[in-house]
C-alpha cells in the first residue's frame, strides 16, 4: 500500500516539496503579475543609463517643461530630465532595499539562531526584539535619523534595523517547532553537537517562512524610503530617490499631471512586492 | 486578572523602562555637544561651559538619566533648546490635535473594515468578494504619502469639496473642524482599514468552515445568525490584536499625513524637532509615543481576554 510509506518519504523530501508550493504560488495571477510589475520596474532601473542620455542631476534652461523628443517626460521644477531621474530614482531605492533587507534578515536570523543556544540568551534576544517594536513604523526612523542625521546609510540602518525583529521572530518561531522534530532529536542521538544540530539541520528546515517576510520587507523598505525623504529627512538631493521625486512634484501636479510618474512607479513597484508576499503565502499555505 | 497584573504589566513596564534608557542614551551618543550647539560658532568656552552647567549636563549620565526621568513623572519637562518654549507646552499643544485625527482614524478604520470584511463573506457572488480582496491589495500598495496627494488632487483641487490643509479647533468651529479632519483621518486609516478587513475577512472565512458551523446550518439556523452569532465571536478577538498593532501604525503614519495636510501636531513637532536637533523635544516624544504604543498592547491584551473566555487571566 502506497499510502503507508508516503508520510515518511514526504517529509525526507520536505525541503524540496516546499520551494516546489512556492513555485506554484508564482504561477498564480497574483504571482505572475507581481513579478512584471517588479521585473518590468526593476529593468528599467536597471537599464537607466542606456535607456536615457540625460544626467539625472543636470539642470536645463526650462523648468516644468512639457515632454518632447528631447525629455520624453517633460522637466521638473529646476528643468531636471523627469524620465531620466525616476529612472536613477529606481535605481537609489532597489539598491538601498537590496542592501537594507538581506543585512536586516541576516542579522535578525543571526540572533535567532543565538536565541537558539540557551533559555537566557532567548530571553535577552527577545526582550531586543520587544525594545525595537516598542518604536512604531516610521518612529524608528526618526529616531535613527536624530542620531545619525539624514543621508543614505542611515535610511539603510533603518530599514534594516525595523525588520531584524520580523525575520528573527518568525525564525525563532521556525527553530523552536523543527528542533522538536524526530529528525532533529535522531541527529542528537547521532552524537551531533548542538551547533551542528541547529545549523545542518534545524536551520535548513526553518528558513522557508522567511521568503514570504523578505517580499513583505521588500515593499516595506520602499515606504520607509518614501516617507523619510517625502519629510526631507531621506537620501541627500540631489540624488533622484522614488520618495524624493514624489515629494518634489506634489505642488505642480494640479496643473503638470505627467509629474505623477513616479507616484505611478513607486505604486507599482509596492504593488508588484506585495502581490508577490500573497502569492508566496497561499503558496506556502496550500 | 491576576496574570495580567502580575506578568503582562510588569513587562510591558520593563519595554518602556529600557526604551527610555536607550533613547536617553542614544541622544547622548551623538556626535557635537547640544550647549556648543547652543552656544554658537564665536562662544567662548566659559559661556559654553555655562551653558553646559544650566543645562545640567556636566554632571554623571546617571543622574542625568533620573533627572530626566523625575521630570518626566512631574509633567516639568524643561525649554526647548531650538524651537522656542517649554517641552511641555508644545507636546500639549500638539498632543490635542494629534489625538483628534489618530481617534477618528481608528473610528475609521473600524467604520471601513468590519462591514467590508462581513460583506466580503456573505456575499453569494465570489465575484464580488475577489474584487474587495483586490481593494483591500491595492489600499495596502498605495504609500499614505502617496494616497495624500492623491486625496488632495480628488477632493480639494479637482471637486472643491474639502479644504486641502489645515485645522480648525473642535470646540469653537465645529463643522469647519470635521471638513479640516476628514482627509488626513481618511488617508490615516485607508492602509490599516484594509490590513483589518483582510485578517477579519480570512478570520471569518476561517470560523465558517469549521465543523460547529456546519453543524449549525444542518440544524436549520439562518446563515446570518450563524455570521453574527458564531463566526464573528470567533474572528474579532485575532481581529483585536491587530487592529492594536495598527494604533502604532497610526500614530507612525499621522508624521507623514500631519506634513501632506499641514495638521499641527505631535508628528509636526517630532519633524521639527529631528531636524532641527531639539533632542529634549525628541527624547520626551520618542518616550511619550513608546508609552502611548505600550498602553495600547496591554489594553489589546485586557480587551482580548475580555472577548475570547478561552484565555481569561486566571
Amino acid at each position: 500500500m502506497t499510502t503507508i510509506s508516503l508520510p515518511p518519504a514526504a517529509r525526507s523530501r520536505s525541503g524540496n516539496r516546499s520551494r516546489n508550493r512556492y513555485v506554484a504560488g508564482l504561477r498564480t495571477w497574483r504571482g505572475v503579475t507581481g513579478l512584471v510589475l517588479v521585473g518590468t520596474v526593476a529593468l528599467a532601473g536597471l537599464l537607466a543609463p542606456w535607456l536615457t542620455g540625460a544626467d539625472p542631476d543636470a539642470q536645463g534652461p526650462q523648468a516644468l517643461a512639457a515632454p518632447s523628443g528631447a525629455h520624453p517626460l517633460g522637466t521638473d521644477d529646476i528643468g531636471r530630465d523627469l524620465l531620466s531621474r525616476v529612472l536613477h530614482g529606481i535605481l537609489t531605492d532597489l539598491s538601498i532595499i537590496l542592501t537594507a533587507v538581506p543585512a536586516g534578515a541576516l542579522t535578525g536570523a543571526a540572533l535567532a539562531l543565538l536565541a537558539g543556544t540557551s533559555r537566557a540568551a532567548d530571553l535577552v534576544v527577545q526582550r531586543l526584539f520587544d525594545l525595537v517594536l516598542s518604536f512604531p513604523g516610521l518612529i524608528l526612523g526618526l529616531a535613527v535619523t536624530a542620531i545619525l542625521g539624514p543621508g543614505r546609510w542611515p535610511v539603510v540602518i533603518i530599514i534594516a534595523l525595523a525588520e531584524v525583529p520580523y525575520f528573527g521572530r518568525q525564525l525563532r518561531a521556525g527553530v523552536l517547532v523543527q528542533r522538536e522534530r524526530e529528525y532533529a532529536l535522531a541527529a542528537r542521538v547521532g552524537g551531533a553537537g548542538r551547533a551542528r544540530v541547529l545549523l545542518r539541520h534545524v536551520l535548513p528546515n526553518a528558513v522557508d517562512p522567511l521568503v514570504v517576510q523578505g517580499a513583505v520587507a521588500l515593499s516595506a523598505g520602499v515606504f520607509i524610503e518614501g516617507a523619510l525623504s517625502f519629510l526631507g529627512l531621506g537620501v541627500r538631493p540631489p540624488e533622484p530617490t522614488l520618495g524624493s521625486l514624489i515629494s518634489g512634484s506634489v505642488a505642480y501636479l494640479d496643473t503638470h499631471p505627467v509629474l505623477a510618474a513616479p507616484l505611478a512607479v513607486t505604486t507599482a513597484l509596492v504593488l508588484g512586492f506585495t502581490l508577490l508576499a500573497e502569492a508566496l503565502n497561499r503558496g506556502a499555505r496550500t | 486578572m491576576r496574570t495580567f497584573l502580575f506578568k503582562r504589566l510588569p513587562s510591558g513596564l520593563a519595554v518602556l523602562l529600557a526604551a527610555s534608557f536607550t533613547v536617553f542614551l542614544m541622544l547622548r551618543l551623538i556626535p557635537g555637544d547640544p550647549a556648543t550647539t547652543l552656544a554658537g560658532p564665536d562662544a567662548s568656552p566659559a559661556t559654553v561651559a555655562a551653558i553646559r552647567e544650566r543645562l545640567g549636563l556636566d554632571a554623571p549620565l546617571l543622574s542625568q538619566y533620573l533627572h530626566w526621568l523625575g521630570q518626566v513623572l512631574t509633567g516639568d519637562l524643561g525649554p526647548s533648546y531650538a524651537i522656542g518654549g517649554q517641552v511641555s507646552e508644545l507636546i500639549g499643544d500638539g498632543l490635542a490635535a494629534t489625538f483628534q485625527l489618530t481617534l477618528a482614524a481608528l473610528l475609521l478604520v473600524v467604520l471601513l473594515a468590519v462591514p467590508t470584511a462581513l460583506y466580503a463573506v456573505s456575499a453569494r457572488r465570489r465575484a464580488l468578494a475577489g474584487a474587495l480582496r483586490a481593494l483591500t491589495t491595492g489600499a495596502l500598495a498605495v504609500p499614505p504619502f502617496v494616497t495624500g496627494v492623491l486625496l488632495v488632487l480628488a477632493f480639494a483641487v479637482g471637486l472643491g469639496l474639502l479644504p486641502a490643509g489645515g485645522h480648525a479647533s473642535l470646540f469653537d468651529a465645529p463643522d469647519l473642524a470635521v471638513q479640516y479632519l476628514a482627509l488626513p483621518a481618511l488617508c490615516l486609516a485607508l492602509p490599516s482599514a484594509a490590513i483589518l478587513a483582510r485578517y477579519l475577512q480570512d478570520g471569518l472565512e476561517r470560523a465558517l468552515g469549521e465543523d460547529y458551523v456546519r453543524t449549525a446550518t444542518a440544524l436549520g439556523v439562518p446563515r446570518r445568525r450563524i455570521l453574527w452569532r458564531h463566526a464573528l465571536p470567533n474572528a474579532l478577538p485575532s481581529a483585536v490584536t491587530v487592529l492594536g498593532l495598527q494604533i502604532g501604525q497610526l500614530i507612525a503614519g499621522a508624521v507623514v499625513v500631519e506634513r501632506i495636510f499641514a495638521w499641527p501636531g505631535l508628528g509636526q513637532l517630532i519633524e521639527q524637532g529631528v531636524s532641527r536637533r531639539d533632542y529634549p523635544v525628541v527624547q520626551d516624544l520618542l518616550l511619550l509615543v513608546v508609552a502611548g504604543y505600550v498602553a495600547v498592547q496591554l489594553l489589546t491584551d485586557l480587551l482580548y481576554s475580555w472577548l475570547d473566555p478561552r484565555v481569561r487571566w486566571e
